[in-house]
């Protein structure tokens, strides 16, 4: 308020207001005081209160408000600002927080009220406070944790690369199949693996059919994309193969063969899921003569 | 080195059965190969990189057991046999391709 001194005359918010209505201008701010003070008392009487926050920290400004300003439009013809709802403010505070603290306790509640309070008190301070300040703070936190989520992750990366070179080597190691071995031990066998039907001027004599299985576990059948998981898979394909193709031969040999003919070696998947891959090998047992 | 599904070689007589060879080839398991090539599908177009995909394939199998034939000393394959399995995988889309047959020598 700020008294003029040429006339009969002050500014409230600034519109200027006779000084002949002072005293109703008192009686406004005193009836909105008086009874936003009445208020408190009930809310503290009952203990109105939650988590400990009563809610006449509230309730008391906002019923002072409102009654000096409807006081204010009858008798002044204009509101005041609410006036008694800042003493009010200041009335309670001091008593709640200063004075008393009978009910107050420290959680979101009483946090939040006062953020309420001092809003309604100061709303251009509190706003400022609560959109520019808190919003660079949050800015700033959020810019820091992004910045130490891209460092865990750098971090991460380089674990997981070092992992992966170790898991590269194991693999490597695992995936390696000795073709020309493979194909040597198969051949050295004194058994002949025939794929034709017959031999070119070779006497022999048939022995029946024979048959031999393996089954093996099949690894690529839900993978998106593991060349390296393709490649053991092949090497335990070829390796089951090899077995088959040698237990063919012990069989045939223990029947007095020392061949097959027609040889065909089948693949294909057996299981729950195509879990397996199961090997074939059959072809005609024979036993070459010697001429 | 000839390659031949029959039993003989015709006007050449074989001297030596140098015993069995083999290979083996596995395609698949890319899941953007295998969409696109599904997409490709649906629309009744040519899956044209899963023909170049199983050409690879075969190459390698061949390779494999030419080079097996060769160690053994023998100059032709005969009772060649292919064979194409799905193994699965995604969308149906893991191959192995196997090419086997019987190395030998000829005059």
């Amino acid at each position: 308020m700020v008294p003029q001194s040429n006339s009969n005359k002050m500014k409230i918010k600034g519109k200027e207001i006779d000084l002949k209505n002072i005293g109703k201008i008192i009686l406004s701010i005193a009836l909105g005081t008086g009874i936003g003070l009445i208020v408190y008392g009930i809310f503290l009487y009952f203990n109105i209160a939650i988590f400990g926050w009563n809610l006449g920290l509230i309730f008391a400004p906002l019923a002072a408000g409102y009654v000096e300003t409807v006081v204010a439009n009858r008798i002044l013809g204009r509101n005041l600002g609410a006036i008694s709802a800042f003493i009010l403010f200041i009335d309670t505070t001091v008593y709640s927080f200063i004075l008393k603290n009978p009910t107050l306790g420290t959680n979101l509640i009483t946090a939040g009220s006062i953020i309420v309070i001092l809003q309604a008190a100061f709303p251009t301070l509190i706003n400022y406070i609560l959109l520019v300040i808190i919003g660079a703070i949050i800015s700033n936190l959020s810019w820091s944790f992004k910045k130490i989520i891209r460092t865990l992750k750098k971090i991460k990366s380089h674990i997981r690369w070092e992992t992966e070179n170790i898991e590269e080597e194991i693999i490597e190691e695992d995936i390696y199949f000795d073709e020309n071995e493979s194909n040597e031990r198969l051949n050295s066998l004194n058994f002949f693996f025939i794929t034709s039907t017959d031999m070119e001027n070779r006497k022999h004599e048939l022995l029946g059919i024979y048959q031999s299985e393996v089954v093996i576990e099949n690894k690529v059948k839900i993978k998106l994309k593991d060349d390296e998981l393709e490649k053991k898979n092949l090497k335990n394909i070829k390796e089951g193969k090899d077995k088959c193709l040698i237990n063919l031969s012990k069989k045939i040999k223990e029947a007095g063969g020392n061949g097959i003919l027609d040889l065909h070696i089948q693949y294909g998947l057996i299981g729950l899921g195509t879990d397996y891959i199961h090997i074939t090998a059959t072809g005609m047992g024979i036993n070459i003569l010697k001429e | 080195m000839i390659l031949t599904s029959s039993n003989t070689l015709e006007n050449k007589e074989i001297i030596e059965y140098k015993g069995l060879v083999t290979g083996e080839s596995l395609i698949g398991s890319n899941i953007y190969k295998d969409i696109f090539s599904g997409v490709r599908d649906v629309v009744g177009g040519r899956t044209t990189k899963y023909e170049e995909e199983l050409g690879k394939a075969r190459d390698i199998a061949f390779k494999s057991m030419e080079e097996k034939a060769k160690n053994l000393g023998a100059n032709a394959i005969i009772g060649l046999k292919i064979s194409y399995d799905n193994l699965g995988g995604t969308m149906g889309n893991t191959i192995l391709v196997t090419a086997y047959g019987t190395a030998i020598k000829f005059e």
